[in-house]
């Protein structure tokens, strides 16, 4: 197997990625002077608090944009950090670190002093990710409800105007496509930020629709991963999610043969362990990234044993054969590129079908937008004297070649042979109130389909299968050639 | 005969003290022998039998010792009353079949009243009740004939995971579930019924040997979570799961979970995505167990009551929120309290569910589990602070509105600006993949998808008509599935 270092080549200078047959060692050595500090390498996620910006608990370090020594109270006596940094500066979680905001963005939020990688923004790494100028975000307005009416110390509906005022975003992950290095691919991003990355209905669906869409494309899905869990104040709701995004990867990776590359950053537990985080074709993490199912506290409870310090880092995930790659974040880029380059270069290649799905009507603000504006084309071409849409097909953009071509067989194939019972496109389009009652209806309906041949036939008849031999001369050895 | 009874001595050495041993019916040991078994043979296979059966029974009647609950102790009070008063009578040969008969019906009027309005806590109460039927009791309750299986080809077995081939009249099905102990020692070696990685792809594998032989699976559900250890991560916990749910999304054979004491998040999801989702009444399902919720959102675990509330785990209000399919009503009394009763119900709701699975077609069955996940969460399309969804629908009910250039409605010229613009990016954007088509594999698929609206616009439109025709008297169109064939023939 070819380390990656070698195929990334000269445009890449400093350390190697880590790989199965990397030649450096698989964890990052910590500076002399620094191995002796007293902070924990392993920022246990059930101690992290997402108030504090990512710090344990007991700590003295706060990190994000506060400044050490303002743990004093402040006149109405509480123990809240006051923030003395004007946002210029911030220490390093794992070594202390200053670090100038300015510097940090640069250099992809990695301390300078022990490479550690501290938390980006989703926005960020977008920006980090994407060619600059071909991000296309889907569903951006999708918002949570209160499914459970839930109030635990704060009213869930609280909770989550704090986050969305905080973070400004809807929900914990954004979701497009864009171009990478001039890659088409499908992103999702989760934010940390916001409530703990936790996984609820919103997050759920959000994904589930790019998963469908990068499947009906033959996109590549690349998802970041960063996340407490699933979101409690969801119930069960949230799980359920787990297996709603599980059910469209099986469509995606096994039924339309596509490529999945999942992503796992600091830190990834819980529900999106156990569910899309390790169901990547290739999974790739970012060095001592604390990555695992359960939470470091809870085992040590069951257990009562001590763990070792480096239990649940990338690093050590991948001794254990559960990851693919490591790879630091300044190399993130240009890995992604080459590996979804294998892929394409692949011989073999198949191309697979989607034999059933779901559409939810007209979902999103866009969709309707879409159809309407479709319409136009197709009635306003037809009203200029072509009679049919397939005229319009001509005229249409090439981008919706293929769509509107097999609108135009459609039509053809109904003008020539309809049997009593079939549709006839053509008829449909002329109508201009037929618009509206299919919008209406589309609004409230779901859309169920499957492969046709299974629809109408049923399992009860069995078609002969149909063998084909080749009779090839063989050679010396008594093998065919 | 003597022999007979040295193995059962010697093989039964690990009795579960809760619950009575009953023998084997010669019934049962036919699984191993000839058809027409001659007596000795009968006897042989009884044998046999007796020593993979040895370490656990099924479950007949009411275990000898029964832990009671907190709310269950006016009931056993009353009960210990009638049994007193019996003793005496016997003892002084007085008749006192009156004050029995009185006694007995305030016990079920208490029975009936305390069983009808249990809280959240106390149903979480009943479904961890150590005495509720486990799951090897229930599937050798309600078989015919059952082989359990073992081992995950992969080095391990796991006892916390029971899996094997039964038939219940005359279907033969593969059964997969959780199994929790009925005392403490077998709760160690079942583990309290939380798998490791093993257990996982010990179920995965009887799945994909299910998938290949045609044979639907039923599941039951029982478990306080996947087992969180060193070893467990270490083996891949998360990954195992995350398998298990991705590929139980490709089986062609129908799956029915039944949900016969806790579920516990993702542990329990591992093996219940299916077509159906029963749940038995006093059984509950949940994210998190509630102590964990409490211990996290209400730091202090003394909150659990109030996060058995809020979490909403129990059977009514899982089918209100769509997640479990339907109930099995279990005795007065609880299961535990009348485990022979409770069995019916079980076998018969789990055969109703798959007779209704019997004349699909393989794809049918894999959509059908599709959409009965797809359509889970509760979400808003339009933008909603602080989740006041019901304030916002309103306010978008009743406001005028702008319309876009081609028609549709917005909300405000700001919403109608973002939909215009959102629609040149898709634009934009799918000029840019005819460019690059090379990077894409796209694969055959109905035509009209990739969020373009033409599916939903074609098929909305022959439903509009069809509607409009059948309201009109007339002669209706062909049905969507007709259509929807037409334009995969057009593919």
């Amino acid at each position: 197997m070819m380390s990656l270092k070698s195929s990334v080549g000269s445009s890449l200078a400093g350390k190697a990625c880590h790989g199965a047959n990397a030649q450096v060692l698989p964890r990052l050595a910590v500076p002399a002077p620094l191995a002796g500090t007293a902070v924990r390498p392993s920022l246990a996620v059930n101690a992290v608090n997402p108030e504090k910006n990512g710090a344990y608990e007991g700590s003295p370090i706060v990190s994000g944009p506060i400044s050490v020594g303002a743990m004093d109270k402040d006149s109405k006596g509480s123990s809240k950090p006051v923030d003395r940094s004007k946002g210029l500066w911030t220490r390093c979680d794992k070594c202390g670190v200053i670090l100038y905001i300015k510097h940090l963005k640069e250099h992809h939020h990695i301390c300078f002093g022990c490479n550690y990688h501290l938390k980006m923004s989703s926005q960020e790494r977008i920006d980090h990710m994407i060619d600059p100028g071909s991000w296309r975000p889907f569903d951006e307005t999708l918002s949570p409800c209160d499914p459970l009416d839930f109030v635990d110390m704060k009213p869930y509906p609280d909770r989550v105007r704090d986050s969305q005022d905080k973070t400004g975003m809807n929900d914990a992950i954004r979701t497009g496509t864009g171009l990478l290095h001039g890659i088409p691919v499908a992103l999702a991003v989760m934010e940390f930020g916001f409530m703990g990355g936790s996984m609820g209905s919103v997050v759920g669906e959000k994904l589930t629709r790019l998963i469908e869409y990068a499947t009906q494309e033959g996109l590549t899905l690349l998802v970041v991963c960063t996340s407490g869990g699933a979101r409690m104040q969801e119930g069960i709701m949230s799980l359920m999610q787990m297996a709603k995004i599980s059910g469209a990867l099986h469509v995606h990776q096994n039924e339309a043969n596509l490529l999945y590359i999942s992503i796992l950053t600091s830190p990834t537990t819980g529900g999106v362990t156990a569910s899309f985080g390790m169901l990547g074709d290739v999974i790739i993490a970012e060095p001592q990234a604390i990555i695992g199912f359960a939470g470091r506290r809870v085992i040590e409870q069951t257990l009562r044993e001590e763990l070792p310090d480096d239990f649940q880092t990338a690093e050590y995930l991948l001794d254990k054969g559960l990851l693919d790659l490591v790879v630091p974040r300044s190399f993130l880029k240009g890995a992604l590129f080459e590996i979804i380059d294998f892929y394409k270069n692949a011989p073999y290649k198949r191309r697979g079908k989607i034999p059933f799905g779901v559409q939810r009507g007209t979902y999103g603000l866009t969709a309707e937008e879409k159809m309407r504006r479709r319409w136009r084309e197709w009635s306003s071409a037809g009203s200029n004297g072509s009679g049919t849409p397939a005229l319009a097909a001509a005229a249409a953009e090439p981008s919706y070649q293929d769509l509107v071509a097999s609108f135009q067989q459609v039509c053809s194939s109904a003008a020539e042979s309809l049997t009593p019972g079939e549709l006839d496109v053509a008829d449909l389009v002329k109508e201009p109130a037929a618009l509206n009652d299919a919008v209406s209806i589309s609004r409230d309906s779901v859309i169920e389909w499957m492969e046709a041949q299974e629809a109408l036939l049923g399992k009860k008849e069995q078609q002969q299968p149909e063998f084909v031999f080749r009779v090839k001369p063989a050679t010396y050895s008594g093998r065919a050639v | 005969m003597a022999l007979a009874q040295g193995l059962t001595k010697r093989a039964g050495g690990v009795r579960s003290a809760s619950v009575s041993r009953r023998t084997v019916n010669p019934v049962r040991c036919s699984v191993f022998s000839a058809k027409n078994a001659a007596q000795r043979s009968a006897e042989v296979g009884r044998e046999w039998l007796e020593t993979i059966l040895s370490r656990f029974g099924p479950a007949t009647d009411r275990a000898q010792n029964i832990t009671t609950l907190d709310f269950e102790k006016p009931l056993s009070e009353l009960d210990k009353r009638i049994k007193e008063v019996r003793k005496v009578a016997e003892e002084n040969g007085v008749d006192v079949s009156s004050q029995i008969g009185e006694l007995e019906s305030r016990a079920q009027q208490l029975r009936k009243e305390t069983y009808s309005r249990l809280t959240p806590t106390q149903r979480l109460q009943v479904a961890r009740h150590p005495n509720r039927p486990t799951c090897l009791d229930i599937i050798l309750n309600i078989t015919d004939k059952f082989v359990e299986l073992h081992g995950d080809r992969a080095g391990l077995d796991d006892p916390a995971i029971v899996c094997g081939i039964g038939s219940m009249d005359g279907v033969s099905f593969m059964f997969i579930g959780h199994q929790k102990g009925r005392n403490t020692k077998e709760n160690i070696r079942r583990n309290f019924g939380m798998p490791q990685p093993n257990g996982y792809r010990k179920a995965m594998r009887f799945m994909r040997h299910a998938n290949k032989f045609g044979l639907p699976i039923v599941t039951f559900v029982d478990t306080p979570g996947a087992y969180a250890g060193k070893k467990a991560e270490e083996l891949g916990q998360g990954e195992a799961i995350a398998y298990n749910l991705r590929e139980m999304f490709g089986l062609r054979v129908p799956v029915i979970s039944v949900v016969i004491g806790e579920g516990g998040s993702g542990g329990a999801l591992a093996i219940g995505c299916a077509n159906k989702n029963l749940i038995m009444e006093n059984s509950v399902y949940y994210v998190a167990s509630p102590e964990a919720c409490a211990a996290i959102l209400w730091k202090s675990r003394s909150a659990s009551n109030q996060a058995t509330e809020a979490l909403r785990i129990t059977a009514d209000q899982l089918v209100r929120l769509e997640v479990m399919d339907e109930v099995i009503p279990e005795p007065l009394g609880g299961a535990h309290s009348d485990p022979v009763a409770a069995f019916p119900a079980i076998k018969a709701a789990i055969l109703s569910t798959f007779r209704h699975y019997e004349p699909m077609s393989e794809r049918e069955i894999q959509l059908d589990r599709y959409q009965k996940f797809r359509k889970l969460g509760q979400f808003e399309e339009w933008v909603v602070r602080g989740a006041d969804w019901r304030n916002v629908r309103s306010e978008r009910a009743s406001a005028a509105g702008v319309q876009t250039d081609a028609g549709t409605w917005a909300l405000n010229e700001a919403e109608a600006a973002y939909i215009e613009s959102s629609v040149n990016a898709d634009e934009a954007w799918d000029a840019t993949l005819v460019e690059k088509a090379d990077w894409t594999n796209k694969p055959v698929q109905p035509p009209g998808l990739g969020r373009s609206g033409v599916m939903e616009m074609a098929v909305s439109m022959v439903e509009a008509r069809r509607r409009k025709q059948a309201a009109a008297g007339s002669r209706s169109t062909a049905p969507a599935p007709a259509a929807a064939a037409k334009q995969e023939a057009a593919v």
